[in-house]
């Protein structure tokens, strides 16, 4: 299949949730860990490349969820969802919600030179990542990426 | 040589037999799906099988999904002359097409995956 075929961007109306959902997952991802390493190296401007990549990541999340719930909408007439679908739509509602409180927490901090970020971050930071890991995993099985062609 | 012999045309009774029923077994099913009009398509491993379908006016077809994850059988035309729910695994759906014509479909959660169904 051509990479830019125009039938499957129109009939698939969640074709664009498939493409955005790329942006959270990888900022986050790479947040994370220039959070874990600016921990560890104690470098503010590892923390600070942690805290833009954490804001690129909760906003990145916003057109991503719209896009999702659309398709929800759109393409399933917003029919009661079960089995993978609805696991996938609560876990992607979940990470959007822990990526945005790991970003409010850095936030937060940052607007208060004096103090340093919080240890519980850290686990909060690693179960986030564990629940975009799994929504991603669905997402992938759901999109046939194990399918042929 | 006289024992080998009947054992033999036992044998070849047996087997004749044993045919036989297979070939009344076949037309009987083949006589069972002409009264019920009923054609079945399978959802598997992302395809439809068979992907095109020629059918007589009237008849019902099933969709029914044997993969892992859920799909839909949404035809391309606006608006939908047929659309079902979210098909789970063994799921089915079925639509009766009465009237003749062609009738392009496809699974709206992975539109890679068409079909079509002529109906004569």
């Amino acid at each position: 299949m051509h990479p830019f075929d125009i039938k499957t961007i129109f009939l698939a109306k969640h074709a664009q949730h498939v493409v955005l959902i790329h942006f959270p997952i990888a900022l986050f991802i790479i947040g994370v860990l220039f959070d874990f390493l600016s921990q560890w190296r104690k470098h503010y401007l590892l923390a600070a490349a942690a805290y833009y990549n954490l804001l690129a990541a909760a906003i990145a999340t916003i057109p991503t969820v719209v896009t999702g719930l659309l398709a929800w909408q759109w393409e399933l007439d917003g029919q009661k969802l079960k089995g993978i679908l609805l696991m996938h739509l609560v876990m992607g509602c979940v990470s959007s919600l822990l990526i945005s409180a790991v970003w409010f927490i850095h936030m937060k901090t940052r607007r208060k030179p004096e103090e340093s970020l919080p240890g519980y971050r850290l686990p909060i930071e690693a179960v986030a990542a564990v629940f975009v890991a799994v929504t991603g995993h669905l997402g992938g099985f759901l999109s046939g990426v194990n399918g042929p062609g | 040589m006289r024992r080998s012999v009947s054992i033999a045309g036992l044998a070849a009774i047996l087997m004749l037999g044993m045919a036989g029923l297979g070939i009344g077994q076949k037309s009987s099913i083949a006589v069972a799906q002409d009264k019920a009009s009923t054609v079945e398509v399978k959802i598997d491993n992302f395809s439809f099988g068979p992907a095109s379908l020629t059918v007589a006016v009237g008849t019902t077809v099933t969709w029914t999904n044997r993969d892992d994850i859920p799909h839909t059988v949404v035809s391309t035309d606006d608006p939908k002359t047929f659309k079902s729910k979210v098909l789970d695994t063994d799921e089915k759906f079925s639509y009766t097409f009465s009237k003749a014509g062609t009738y392009p479909y496809f699974c709206s959660i992975h539109p890679k995956m068409t079909g079509k169904v002529i109906v004569q």
